[in-house]
């Protein structure tokens, strides 16, 4: 049998197990609330949550994008475990405070927090409007990257017996249907079990590659005959930049509209705080292993090969099964392990972004089970929309990352300032978010990436937090604190 | 009991006072960028001795989380 085949036996394999579990979570359905199909019925306990969390932020991004940024930029890249460790660490602005206020409140959306927070504020539902609608945008360019990433990697461990387009079409019709059958359920109890195969698959590929390489220190050596720059200390903008990319992934990805939903889906605070406890360590066993596999690729791919970035891991799992035997059949799974773990971030995005559509911008009945219907309809409209863009592949996934984090951060004054500063007023947090997101995408338009190495969607949270604190001070005390 | 949640207070201040200072540090900002490099653990030494923070930021993130009071019991 060819890789390409055992590839296609592997997927399938892969697919009728998804059908199974979807069929399972509907059978566990307790109503069709939004609550239940949203929030699976807010009963996540400590280890589905953890494996949900888990797979759902390290995606297509993390194992396509991330390989793929280290091999171009270097030992710099180091700062992608950075940064992914800071989102644990950010967590602890957000989650202690949101959590018993949702579960008291019911909160399905990010949304809710909001029109909450500013109740008694005039412009609290604009404000939660043009927050949900960010939150969609920033969503959709997630579920893009995932729908680039399931193309390549399909066509890639089925050398090309399934093309990349069908890899787009298909994978997606898959994920809505077990995604509209099961809800959170299906969504969760899938992340969980594509969380363990993308974690041992990358190990098994970190093995190969050191043991192929002859250790550590010879792929760094071969790393400075190769590309010496690579090793060299970074220079005063690659440092600001360092800085900039901690801060700005660390903030954008707490404010990930079904990372959020995930601490609404909680059991309690304490299975939260369990959770967090042990995904503090998950960039180390992922992230890092990954930034490793991209320099290794550094000294394995010649550059004359002119591999795409996002081609680089797919590239050495290529290599690796066409050593033949054990390792082959090890190849596809670790392939199937990645596709999985991009799935479970499409299907994330996809159920969060069908309740923020219905529930934040369209300011439907949380308790009506019509309003999941709609919810299902839309993601799938959306879902549908991104097809063509992901086929084109236009941008790199890092690319794609950036400029969603560029649009999230703008977020922070209506979570972050708002949990912890009781004057923060709807009118200004308004105009703030309305002037950062100008200046993020007026930047991203004329091509100004950084500004010394400070991404422009930072420069811009930084005028958004001036408007929304100063005009805060300014306005006059109203009571339109929350409890 | 109050006290002890002071305490536990106390200490997770100062778990994300060491987490930002391992943070600032991480970066080699501090170091000229034509200095020599030495071979540590297989690695470049700045970027050991970041992934060396990175890791030291996990233990006292996890203890910092351990140490948060949940507000809400388990149902």
């Amino acid at each position: 049998m060819s890789f390409g085949e055992v590839g296609v036996a592997a997927l399938g394999g892969y697919l009728l197990v998804l059908i199974a579990v979807a069929e399972i979570a509907r059978r566990s359905k307790q109503d069709a609330t939004p609550s239940d199909h949203f929030l699976a019925g807010r009963d996540l306990g400590v280890l589905v949550l953890f494996l949900t969390l888990y797979a759902t932020a390290y995606s297509g991004n993390s194992l396509l994008g991330y390989p793929g940024r280290a091999y171009q930029a270097g030992f710099s890249f180091i700062m992608s475990t950075g940064f992914m460790m800071a989102i644990i660490v950010l967590f602890h602005a957000i989650a202690p405070r949101l959590r018993p206020i949702a579960a008291q409140n019911g909160f399905v959306t990010p949304g809710d927090w909001v029109r909450h927070r500013f109740r008694n504020d005039p412009a609290g539902p604009i404000l939660a409007t043009a927050i949900g609608i960010l939150m969609v945008i920033a969503l959709a360019n997630f579920l893009l990257a995932q729908l680039q990433a399931m193309g390549t990697m399909t066509s890639r461990v089925t050398e090309g017996i399934i093309p990349h387009e069908f890899g787009v079409v298909g994978l997606a019709l898959m994920i809505l249907f077990y995604e509209s059958l099961g809800g959170m359920r299906a969504v969760a109890w899938t992340d969980a079990g594509q969380g363990i195969l993308m974690l041992f698959g990358l190990m098994a590929l970190l093995f190969w590659l050191m043991g192929d390489g002859g250790g550590l220190a010879n792929i760094t050596a071969r790393v400075a005959a190769v590309r010496p720059g690579a090793l060299a200390i970074p220079d005063a903008e690659t440092c600001i930049n360092w800085f900039s990319t901690v801060a700005l992934l660390g903030l954008g990805s707490v404010l990930y509209p079904q990372a959020i939903q995930r601490i609404f889906a909680a059991r309690s605070g304490r299975v939260l705080q369990r959770s967090f406890a042990i995904m503090t360590f998950m960039p180390l066993t992922t992230t890092l292993v990954v930034t490793l596999i991209g320099f290794a690729a550094i000294a394995r791919i010649d550059p004359a090969a002119g591999v795409a970035s996002d081609e680089v891991m797919p590239y050495l799992l290529g290599e690796w099964a066409s050593s033949g035997g054990v390792r082959m059949f090890a190849a596809v799974l670790v392939f199937v392990g990645a596709l999985a773990a991009i799935m479970s971030t499409a299907d994330s995005c996809l159920l969060s972004l069908g309740s923020l559509a219905v529930g934040d911008i369209l300011g439907r009945d949380r308790s009506d089970p019509r309003t999941t219907r709609t919810g299902k309809w839309i993601a799938a409209f959306v879902l549908f929309a991104m097809v063509p863009f992901a086929i084109q592949r236009e941008l790199t996934l890092w690319r794609l990352i950036e400029l969603k984090m560029e649009l999230l951060v703008q977020c922070v004054p209506a979570f972050l300032v708002a949990l912890h500063w009781q004057r923060l007023r709807a009118w200004p947090t308004f105009l703030g978010l309305l002037l950062g997101t100008a200046i993020a995408v007026g930047a991203a338009i004329a091509g100004a990436k950084t500004v010394f190495g400070i991404h422009s969607g930072l420069l811009g949270l930084g005028a958004n937090l001036l408007v929304a604190i100063l005009g805060s001070i300014r306005s006059a005390p109203r009571a339109s604190v929350s409890s | 009991m109050a006290e002890t949640l002071v305490r536990r207070a106390r200490l997770r201040r100062f778990l994300f006072l060491c987490i930002a200072v391992l943070y600032v540090i991480s970066v080699p900002w501090y170091r000229s960028s034509d200095a020599e490099v030495e071979i540590v653990f297989g690695l470049p030494d700045w970027v050991a001795f970041a992934v060396l923070c990175y890791a030291s930021v996990a233990v006292l993130n996890s203890l910092a989380w351990m140490l948060q009071d949940p507000e809400d019991e388990e149902r």
